[in-house]
């Protein structure tokens, strides 16, 4: 599998799962940019370890919260590039209440930011893929499907995400471009630390029958597939990376009614 | 308008509390600004200012006053430059 020159953008690749997708396709030979919002540092310091694998590295700060800010880094990226061959929608935020207090704020700014960036940034990178056909990948997680505490809006995001992943393959297949994306349950990053400290969730090592907790890397291995040729017929697709947690849910709760009988 | 003042005005137009109760000592709290408030008014006090305020500064930030020097110190560099 090679990506070698491919372009690839990566919103949120500056730290935690966007950093590890952004690594992961620069070893397969892609050049990157690499969006971020708040940290810059931590973008700019992944730039140099991408350029240390030996390809390029852009570093561009848009918050895709906000549509003028999603067209100003499209329009860098038209300019300066001309195209695009890869679109890693990664960036996520979320405000973590209980259904009783999510208020408008909170529901529009997570919303924003996970859903209808997706719809903003395929919109456009669909034009700069005009031609040559590309490759879309969003990340989503387990809270699209199952319930977790204080996850709503999130959660209804994530599903929003989903749903339109598969519109977006249908109606993009036709110039070539391939759609899908990947839910995980919770990934070993420095936002996992914050939802375990804020206690919207627990570790769950133990529910996972692989072993141990999904980490960057298996969530960046899948995106690095969806990029490559040998993926082509997969389309519109929701994959989970979750070790097994999601159907394992069941043999678990089985488990433990026999400790207690 | 002085920066503090317009600071002053963004954080009360967010967090929807009568601005006069907002004084340089005032911790986020007190002007009950949750974690999603502080954020969006660090984004727009950057745009209205045309600066960056790293997320690791902006965690020491203790108090408005902090905020608020912090804009003061980073406007005035970039003018000189």
């Amino acid at each position: 599998m090679s990506l070698e020159g491919k372009l690839a953008l990566v919103t949120g690749g500056g730290r935690g799962i966007g950093r590890a997708i952004a690594l992961k396709l620069a070893s397969q030979g892609a050049d990157i940019i690499v969006d971020f919002f708040r940290r810059r540092d931590t973008a700019e310091q992944t730039a140099k370890d991408i350029e240390a694998l030996g390809v390029k590295a852009e570093v561009v700060r848009a918050n895709v919260g906000d549509p003028a800010k999603i067209d100003e880094m499209f329009d860098m990226i038209g300019n300066k590039f001309g195209h695009l061959d890869i679109l890693i929608s990664n960036a996520a935020s979320g405000v973590g209440r209980p259904i009783m207090d999510i208020d408008v704020k909170a529901w529009e700014w997570t919303m924003d930011i996970n859903a209808r960036a997706c719809l903003l940034c395929a919109q456009r990178a669909a034009k700069l893929m005009e031609g040559r056909g590309g490759k879309i990948v969003s990340i989503s997680s387990l809270g699209s499907h199952f319930v977790l505490p204080n996850y709503t809006v999130v959660g209804v995001s994530k599903a929003a995400l989903e749903a339109l992943t598969r519109y977006l393959a249908i109606e993009l297949a036709p110039q070539g471009i391939s759609v899908n994306a990947i839910a995980a349950s919770a990934v070993e990053t420095e936002a996992l630390k914050f939802y375990l400290k804020e206690g919207l969730v627990k570790d769950n090592r133990q529910a996972t029958p692989a072993g141990r907790m999904v980490v960057p890397e298996d969530v960046a291995d899948v995106v690095a597939f969806l990029c490559c040729e040998e993926a082509f017929m997969i389309r519109g697709q929701t994959i989970i990376v979750d070790g097994g947690t999601s159907v394992g849910l069941f043999a678990l709760a089985g488990k433990e009614n026999n400790e207690h009988s | 308008m002085t920066i503090e003042e317009q600071i002053r005005d963004i954080v009360a137009k967010i967090t929807h509390v009568d601005k006069s109760i907002i004084t340089r000592e005032s911790t986020f709290k007190e002007i009950k600004a949750d974690s999603l408030d502080v954020v969006q008014a660090l984004v727009a006090v950057e745009e209205t200012f045309g600066i960056e305020i790293p997320d690791e500064e902006a965690q020491q930030f203790k108090n408005f006053g902090d905020f608020v020097s912090y804009v003061e110190n980073h406007v005035a560099q970039t003018e000189k430059v």
